[in-house]
């Protein structure tokens, strides 16, 4: 079924619904064939425009990903940077040439497990 | 007009037949060689990469705590594309402000000819790196890779090992576990925009996220540990051996606590190191004649027969001739007398040990004596194979077979009773003398404690029990008493340092094993010095070995090189408070 053979359908159905009209002057109006065809190439052009939005959208996302996948990555790298400092803050060798370590005093002990 | 007619008619037919090619051109390439084309653009569109995996951590323990001692560190690889630079003296001057550095060297790299790739610095560090593409330079990029990092310097080096350049665990556990360790790597398959990025609509994109491998946690202690290489440092020094070896294990359930080699090397800058030898684990990987050491393990094998008690005496002629070779005590042995169980061990006589094999065959060495020794020390003792531990390279020492065709297998195996003419490594040994102290059961000796995977699931690696009743129960409790005997006699013997206190129970063995020629026969003035011994409270805590390698001392080296360390670790573990006393 066509557009112009919908609207003359519709149009027949009022028509009929409206009995006690004193005068009704039946006018069709159908779209040829050229509109028909310039309605649907405006109607793919419309979805395929549709498509390509939601294409490049879904790209953007791609971008976002990509972005948040760097973020996530540089802050895996801080984290793991941090966890070597702190470790080597911590380690027997930097504790023992440490300020700290230096400036205790040696004693002797009075007494040890040994005796 | 017909002729007008005609051009027109003409012209038509030209156009026709250019859209026909045109279609027909556009049908070949379109329909035709649409996989060719296909293929071509996605050639360029199409990108895959892999995504490395993070490799596990490794830890250890830390006064109860868990400790990281291997992480990862991201660094960056500085390089420059030459034929973009714009000004090479403002480039190279700005690297050597954040770099430092010589910078002619830097102007002549970034001056390189027909190339487009040249590195200029590697390992800079995260905030070098945000430094210098602060400056914006045409040409200058940096490339993220990460690194193994060792924060403790050359701590537990050997049995730790370390990752080369490809990624590979090379050496100890981060060879051993290195597929466990590495995860499993990523991948991302996608068709890309110019600059590289996935484009998220195409439907074929593939994206596979790494699995990251599991974290390893050591049975090591870092306490013991960084003492235990102070130790070897400081006598390696005092006794100007090649090197030494030691662990410490808890015979109790085969965990090793400490383990160290010295010389050692940091696995931060393995690539420094001029003599690979010291990327060897020896406390795994180096077999040696262990000397009177072995005793240790002829005694309960002997013991564990009932062909022997403890307090059992014999007469010792103070030498046997065995397939015509003279087997002798030392000088200081005092010649023929009776002589106890505990004397063998005391006094370390190898009549004596070659006696105990004597009694495990029919009163001399024979087929029965033989076969059963074996026995005890290849199956029971699992002497002379792999014991499994967790490092990359490990021998399986030598124990020789009990060939009773070979016309020398007597004296083979009376050597073998104390300790010559087989080889084995401080970890067989220990493993061995920890089966008899803990009632008999072998436990397959280990480095590791537990794994935790990506999702946090931890796994802990049960001790492992590879033989039971290796001995009888009361073999242990029979030697610990001949053993602690050792430790006094020394004590009464000047050896000041083997003075314990009572709350404890310390024994042990030295054993000064000659070192065989390859032209055969053994040097007469080169020895290696070994000793085995345990300390404890209630029970048996740690069991301590240590093979001093051709130490330089006067005096025999099992008593001057082996024991000196021995007694070091007993006293650091005691006064450490690492055992606890007799209640």
């Amino acid at each position: 079924m066509t557009y112009s053979n919908s609207l003359s359908i519709n149009r027949s159905k009022y028509y009929s619904n409206n009995q006690n009209t004193v005068s009704f002057k039946t006018q069709t109006r159908t779209m040829g064939p050229i509109s028909n065809t310039v309605v649907l190439i405006v109607l793919a052009c419309l979805v395929g425009l549709l498509y390509l939005t939601q294409v490049t959208k879904t790209n953007s996302f791609g971008y976002q990903i990509n972005a948040l996948q760097q973020q996530q990555s540089q802050l895996v790298s801080q984290q793991n940077n941090l966890q070597v400092a702190s470790a080597q803050l911590q380690s027997v060798n930097t504790v023992q040439n440490s300020q700290v370590a230096k400036s205790l005093v040696p004693i002797t002990p009075s007494t040890t497990l040994q005796n | 007009m017909n002729s007008n007619a005609s051009k027109i008619n003409t012209i038509w037919a030209l156009i026709v037949i250019l859209i026909g090619i045109f279609i027909i051109r556009l049908f070949y390439v379109q329909v035709i060689q649409y996989g060719y084309y296909k293929n071509l653009a996605l050639s360029y569109q199409l990108k895959q990469y892999e995504i490395p995996a993070n490799r596990g951590i490794i830890e250890a323990y830390d006064n109860g705590n868990v400790v990281p001692i291997v992480l990862n560190q991201t660094f960056y690889t500085l390089y420059i594309d030459p034929t973009l630079v714009k000004n090479a003296s403002k480039t190279a001057s700005d690297i050597v402000s954040v770099l430092g550095g010589n910078f002619s060297n830097y102007m002549s790299l970034i001056k390189t000819k027909n190339t487009r790739y040249v590195i200029l610095n590697h390992k800079i560090t995260q905030t070098q790196n945000k430094k210098i593409l602060a400056f914006h330079l045409p040409g200058l990029g940096t490339q993220s890779q990460d690194y193994r990092v060792y924060p403790d310097g050359s701590l537990a080096s050997q049995l730790l090992g370390f990752v080369d350049n490809s990624g590979k665990g090379v050496y100890g556990i981060e060879q051993y576990l290195n597929s466990t360790l590495s995860g499993t790597p990523g991948r991302v398959k996608a068709v890309t925009d110019a600059n590289g990025v996935p484009l998220a609509a195409n439907s074929g994109n593939i994206d596979i996220v790494p699995k990251p491998g599991n974290n390893v946690v050591l049975t090591i202690n870092v306490g013991i540990q960084t003492q235990l290489e102070q130790i070897l440092k400081n006598d390696y020094t005092t006794t100007k051996s090649q090197g030494i070896n030691a662990l410490v294990m808890d015979p109790n359930n085969g965990q090793v606590v400490a383990m160290a080699n010295y010389p050692t090397y940091d696995p931060n800058n393995y690539q420094n190191v001029t003599n690979p030898s010291v990327f060897d684990n020896g406390t795994v990987s180096d077999a040696i004649e262990p000397g009177s050491i072995m005793k240790t393990l002829t005694t309960p094998a002997a013991l564990d027969m009932g062909v022997i008690q403890p307090n059992t005496t014999f007469y010792d002629p103070a030498h046997w001739i065995v397939n015509g070779f003279n087997i002798t005590d030392i000088e200081q042995d005092g010649g023929p007398r009776v002589q106890s169980i505990s004397s063998i061990l005391s006094l370390s006589l190898n009549t004596g040990a070659t006696w105990m094999l004597m009694q495990m065959g029919g009163g001399q060495i024979d087929k029965t004596g033989i076969d059963a020794w074996h026995n005890y020390m290849a199956n029971r003792f699992r002497l002379g194979q792999l014991t499994g531990i967790e490092q990359g390279y490990e021998s399986p020492g030598y124990i020789p077979p009990p060939n009773m065709n070979d016309p020398s297998i007597d004296l083979r195996y009376a050597n073998t009773s104390f300790g010559q003419g087989l080889l084995l490594t401080p970890i067989q040994i220990a493993s061995a003398l920890s089966s008899v102290l803990n009632g008999g059961t072998y436990y397959k000796p280990t480095l590791v404690s537990e794994q935790i995977t990506p999702s946090g699931k931890t796994i802990v690696n049960q001790p492992k029990i590879l033989e039971k009743n290796v001995v009888s129960a009361k073999i242990g409790p029979e030697l610990v008493p001949l053993l602690e005997n050792v430790v006094k006699a020394y004590l009464q013997g000047g050896f000041s340092f083997m003075n314990f206190s009572n709350k404890y129970i310390v024994g042990g063995k030295t054993g000064t094993a000659q070192v065989a020629q390859p032209s055969g026969g053994y040097y007469s003035n080169i020895f290696n010095g070994t000793y085995i011994g345990f300390v404890g409270g209630d029970k048996i805590q740690y069991v301590i070995v240590v093979f001093n390698i051709k130490p330089n001392v006067a005096g025999y080296a099992g008593s001057y090189a082996g024991q000196p360390i021995f007694a070091d670790i007993a006293h650091m573990l005691i006064n450490d408070g690492y055992v606890s006393p007799k209640s």
